[in-house]
């Protein structure tokens, strides 16, 4: 009963394969097709403008003068480019020129914060709304910045409730316009023992922000300086001592509080070394605990001096469930390590 | 589920001072000609669905599980002469409108201006229920909560003070066991006094707010307070719309919340689809 | 409503403009930190405990919160949890696999074997057309009455006493249970409950997933729902593999064979469920946001005859309901391609022929494929569709009950002979396992998984990513056995 097969197995199974492989040539991401089409278009010409308008807002706030190397290596351009794309913006009247300074005009400064707002609105909205990880927000603002029309950025803008700052602190322009700008100092310049609160964390180079990342520092955070040298920054935050480099404590923001705010000093640790049958209460939620995370845990009533008691390890080691103002409710390890707790009471069992 | 039941209940305790769930007639999904509505609100997993099915007849199961999502029901009751349409919020842990079902249950407490909204709150969990009867508090008036579980309270060996919660409320304290159909005709009868006027309530507010805040929220309730002589929670709408809260923000602009001044239900659309659609 | 005033104007006084206030408040934001909503939160709870501990008393120790925590560490230890699970979920099913049997077999009778020869007669005493009643009651009615008869008495059974477990609390602590090996897949552990689910019907699975509140989660679940081999599929299943696999195994060792067999194809379909709940996760669905949380309530005792009869209303009847709505189109489609001729053959026997060399290019042929396509509403006609479109295609009139008219057979001898004369072989019935497990949900389960994500893009890919996993799968194992034992 058996048919004669329309084409050799193996034949078959090769084109199978081919196909496979064209697939993964075209999809694969970093360095497929499609990932490289997307990245040719980032030099489109209003990718590059846009850019370029940012880059030099950026170098007016931080008062380094930008030349035309800096823009090129900023839009990953070559040097030739980056002084047609400067007659272009000329042109526009986005750009002028002083004696060799490249200046924004006041319309180029309007395009600029249109374009930062767009970045930090979407940044906010990837923190907020959606499971990217942190790493990935500022290169996917990066591409969004450049897609988002006025009319998707107010509808975006609404959606979140109109924030007024980045997940990293920064302020986000208003449509109209409005930025004010946090005014902080770097850390590395602060005299030790006064109380300070970061408002800024500086997001490039990634790894740097990476170092800022790996200790925990958010925007918000309320420190104290221990010990500045040239060779490390040492400060106390969140129960703990940290150390940074001077080159990623230059990254990092902060400004003065008065006195009467003194940093909490409390040593604190977190909820997941909480063993059954030990109770503690509540210190903080970590601030990378965002969005709809955040929002359910403080639903659940885990607030700053809530009583946790640690109840029933699963079988299989995680979750844990605790006993939070009466109800019982598991929370995954990786979770727990976000909510800081003070030192526990009560008998491990 | 399009069955209707108009079954009269056997009173819960025929030696009840008020025994008078007698007068309850169940209209299930009848809500024509209603006189008054009542919202039901309250956390998840609570009992609100029993508390439905108990007063309309109609059956609507959820497990049990918090935190679940159902679909919205609507139903009816007659109870002493008068015809009530019963609306099933979404159960929410609070009103901050931080999802679409907050912000549903929100909405509609505010701009559906229910004649009474019931709040079912766990007895054994009182302090998380609390803080969503506070937020209801803060919103309208006209409110009964509905210590339910009662029979679990007593369980697990906890004793409340209804009475004294009642007070620290400023608005009924029914205690039920909806389950077992406890306290159902003192809720009814407490429900109808606050729809008719009998019973005035003065709810509490929340007072503490953090003192960074205090200059931009009585700043913005003074302004508000000129604007809308009468509104009643002026204070909370302050508090929103420093928040940036976007419905209120429009309601402001557009003059809905001026109607709510005199009372006047705006007309939102009910179909609000509450069904749940993922947020995207 | 009681007050309404036919004023219409909205009164400003003091000169305070709606637009004034905004502004005000806009400048004021710019004033106060970020985290003042949290400070708001805060402020409530603080109230609320204050009064929480005002008005509640704890006389005495209470009995029965021991009582919970002693169950809770029983079914939550590590010797006892999972032993108990599988006990209570075997019996579960057990039961139901039980209970079902003979049910089904008298609403098969009543409404098949008794049901349908009277309707025909009936039809045939009022005179009514040939096509016309072959159409209402060799297609609709009998294509419906099948799917009523093999989906009812399980589904009957099978959600009230899930719905008793899930009402008593026992349900939120298998999650807790299995929650670490759903997490290592970027699932949440509630998945478990939605999968059992699944194993009785998976648009009531779907369904069940309203319990996962975190947004990705919720989608893993819905979207591998399908992987859960479903009540309508479980007959395939096992008559496929007692013909082709058990027949391979000496007689005494057969059914033993093809049971392992069946449970394979199962556990193939929990693993895909795995894989593929992890590839979503790290890959298109990476973006969706993600919260957990799991709640393990109080036990309380469930209220029997309740749950059964709001079990039965909402989920059995709900899913019947929806099926049924499926299933008369679809017995329509089955009578009409076989009973409309283009030139000679039958539409049924065009697209047979059609779609024959892909059918054996995957290890299958026409006839499976033309009846995946027509009995989408519904896994269990697949088979008796099959047997019917079989004989058509062979010209075998002494078999079956009439073009368009689908059937199965008491013998499974006769059963056999069908399929051998339509081309089977061990491999068409190992493929037919396969791609029974691996293929697009029912149009029931693809239209639930609309409502419920309210997204058609994750409806595509729900229906989409089985189909095509399904028809590389059964491509593969065509070829390597091409490769090696043909």
């Amino acid at each position: 009963m058996t048919q004669p097969p329309l084409i050799q197995p193996l034949i078959a199974l090769l084109i199978l394969a081919l196909i496979a492989v064209l697939l993964a040539l075209v999809f694969w991401p970093g360095s497929g097709l499609f990932a490289r089409w997307r990245r040719a278009r980032r030099l489109d010409e209003r990718v590059l403008i846009e850019d370029a308008l940012k880059h030099l807002y950026g170098a007016r706030l931080r008062q380094r003068k930008p030349t035309l190397q800096s823009l090129a290596g900023a839009a990953n351009i070559s040097a030739d480019r980056a002084a047609r794309l400067v007659e272009r913006l000329t042109e526009l009247e986005l750009v002028e020129l002083h004696n060799g300074d490249i200046r924004l005009t006041s319309e180029g400064e309007t395009y600029a914060l249109n374009v930062l707002r767009a970045h930090r609105l979407w940044e906010r909205y990837l923190a907020e709304k959606t499971g990217f990880a942190e790493s990935e927000w500022h290169e996917r603002a990066d591409w969004a910045e450049h897609t988002l029309s006025e009319d998707d950025l107010a509808a975006l803008s609404s959606q979140l409730g109109h924030p007024m700052h980045d997940p990293h602190g920064d302020p986000i322009p208003t449509a109209e316009g409005d930025l004010v700008y946090h005014g902080g100092k770097p850390l590395n310049g602060m005299a030790p023992d006064k109380p300070l609160q970061i408002v800024h964390l500086e997001d490039e180079p990634e790894a740097v922000y990476a170092q800022l990342m790996a200790e925990s520092l958010y925007p918000g955070m309320r420190l104290q300086v221990l010990e500045t040298s040239p060779t490390r920054v040492r400060f106390w935050a969140d129960g703990k001592e940290h150390v940074l480099a001077p080159i990623a404590a230059a990254n990092v923001s902060v400004r003065a509080l008065p006195a009467a705010e003194a940093v909490d000093d409390t040593p604190s640790r977190h909820l997941d070394s909480l063993q059954p049958g030990e109770s503690a209460k509540v210190v903080r939620l970590s601030s990378r605990c965002r969005g709809i995370e955040r929002r359910r845990l403080l639903d659940l009533g885990i607030l700053p001096g809530t009583k946790i008691t640690a109840e029933l390890i699963s079988p299989s080691g995680d979750p844990i469930a605790y006993r939070i103002r009466g109800a019982l409710i598991a929370l995954r390890r990786q979770q727990a390590r976000l909510i800081d707790i003070e030192h526990p009471t009560g008998e491990a069992i | 589920m399009t069955e209707q039941k108009s079954i009269r209940t056997h009173a819960a305790c025929e030696t009840c001072p008020v025994h008078n769930a007698g007068n309850l007639l169940r209209l299930g999904v009848d809500m024509s000609d209603w006189d008054y509505v009542v919202a039901l609100a309250g956390n998840p997993n609570v009992g609100k669905s029993t508390v439905f099915n108990a007063l309309t007849g109609l059956r609507q199961h959820t497990g049990n599980w918090p935190g679940k999502t159902v679909t919205r029901a609507e139903g009816g009751f007659e109870y002493d002469s008068h015809r009530y349409k019963l609306v099933d919020l979404p159960g929410t842990y609070s009103l901050l409108a931080s999802s679409p079902d907050e912000e549903v249950a929100r909405d509609f407490i505010l701009f559906g201006q229910p004649d009474v909204t019931i709040v079912v709150v766990d007895a054994t969990q009182l302090e998380r229920n609390l803080n969503l009867a506070l937020q209801v508090l803060e919103i309208t008036d006209r409110v009964v909560v509905c210590l339910n579980l009662m029979d679990e309270a007593r369980r697990h060996g906890l004793e409340v003070d209804d009475r004294a919660l009642a007070r620290r409320l400023g608005v009924p304290v029914v205690p039920t066991a909806a389950r077992y159909r406890e306290g159902l005709p003192e809720l009814l009868a407490a429900v109808a006094d606050v729809a008719t006027g009998r019973t005035v309530c003065k709810p509490r507010r929340l007072r503490n707010e953090p003192p960074a805040l205090k200059h931009a929220v009585s700043t913005l309730v003074r302004q508000i307070h000129a604007l809308y002589p009468g509104l009643p929670n002026a204070r909370w709408v302050a508090l929103r719309l420093l928040d940036g809260d976007e419905s209120i923000t429009a309601a402001l602009r557009n003059g809905e919340l001026g109607d709510l001044t005199r009372g006047e239900p705006v007309p939102i659309e009910t179909a609000h689809p509450i069904e749940l659609e993922m947020a995207r | 409503m009681t007050a309404s005033t036919a004023e219409t104007m909205h009164p400003s006084t003091d000169g305070v403009q709606p637009d004034d206030i905004l502004s005000t408040a806009q400048a004021l934001r710019w004033q106060i930190s970020g985290d003042f909503h949290e400070k708001i939160v805060e402020a409530a709870y603080a109230e609320a405990a204050a009064i929480a501990d005002s008005v509640v008393t704890r006389p005495g120790a209470s009995p029965r919160l021991a009582l919970d925590r002693t169950i809770d560490r029983i079914v939550t230890s590590r010797l006892w949890g999972f032993p108990l699970m599988i006990l209570l979920f075997t019996l579960v099913f057990w039961i139901t696999i039980a209970g079902a049997n003979l049910p089904s077999r008298w609403l098969a009778m009543l409404l098949v074997d008794w049901g349908h020869p009277a309707l025909k007669q009936l039809a045939d005493g009022i005179g009514l057309p040939w096509q016309l009643s072959g159409l209402l009651i060799d297609g609709m009615y009998l294509t419906t009455a099948w799917v009523v008869s093999v989906m009812l008495p399980p589904m009957a059974i099978f959600f009230p006493l899930f719905t008793l477990l899930e009402d008593a609390g026992y349900l939120p602590r298998v999650a807790f249970n299995l929650d670490n090996l759903f997490r290592k897949s970027g699932a949440h552990g509630k998945q478990s409950l939605s999968m059992m689910m699944g194993f009785g019907c998976n648009a009531a699975g779907v369904v069940a997933t309203r319990i996962i509140d975190s947004p990705r989660e919720r989608l893993i679940a819905m979207i591998t729902n399908n992987f859960a081999l479903c009540n309508g599929r479980w007959p395939t299943q096992i008559l496929i593999a007692t013909l082709f696999i058990g027949a391979l195994a000496p007689a005494h060792l057969a059914g033993l064979v093809s049971a392992t067999a069946v449970v394979g194809v199962t556990m193939l379909g929990i693993l895909l469920t795995f894989l593929v709940s992890a590839g979503l996760s790290r890959t298109v669905l990476k973006g969706e946001a993600s919260a957990y949380s799991l709640e393990l309530p109080p036990y309380r005792p469930p209220r029997i005859l309740q749950t059964i009869y709001t079990s039965i209303i909402d989920r059995t009847l709900y899913v019947l309901w929806r099926a049924i709505v499926f299933a008369l189109p679809a017995g329509a489609v089955i009578w009409l391609i076989a009973n409309i001729h283009i030139g000679g053959p039958s539409i049924a026997e065009h697209l047979i022929g059609f779609l024959n060399p892909v059918g054996l290019l995957i290890g299958l042929n026409g006839v499976i494929l033309v009846a995946y396509i027509v009995a989408i509403p519904a896994n269990e006609i697949v088979l008796p569709t099959i047997l019917m479109l079989t004989v058509l295609s062979t010209g075998m009139h002494e078999a079956g009950a009439g073009a368009g008219v689908i059937f199965e057979l008491a013998s499974q001898n006769a059963t056999y002979s069908i399929l051998q004369a339509g081309g089977w072989t061990l491999l068409t019935g190992i493929n037919l396992m396969l791609f029974s497990l691996i293929h697009n949900p029912c149009s029931t389960t693809i239209y639930t998984i609309y409502r419920e994500s309210g997204s058609a893009k994750w409806t595509a890919v729900a229906a989409l990513l089985p189909v095509v996993m399904g028809l590389l799968v059964t491509f593969v194992v065509a070829q390597v056995w091409g490769l090696f034992v043909a």
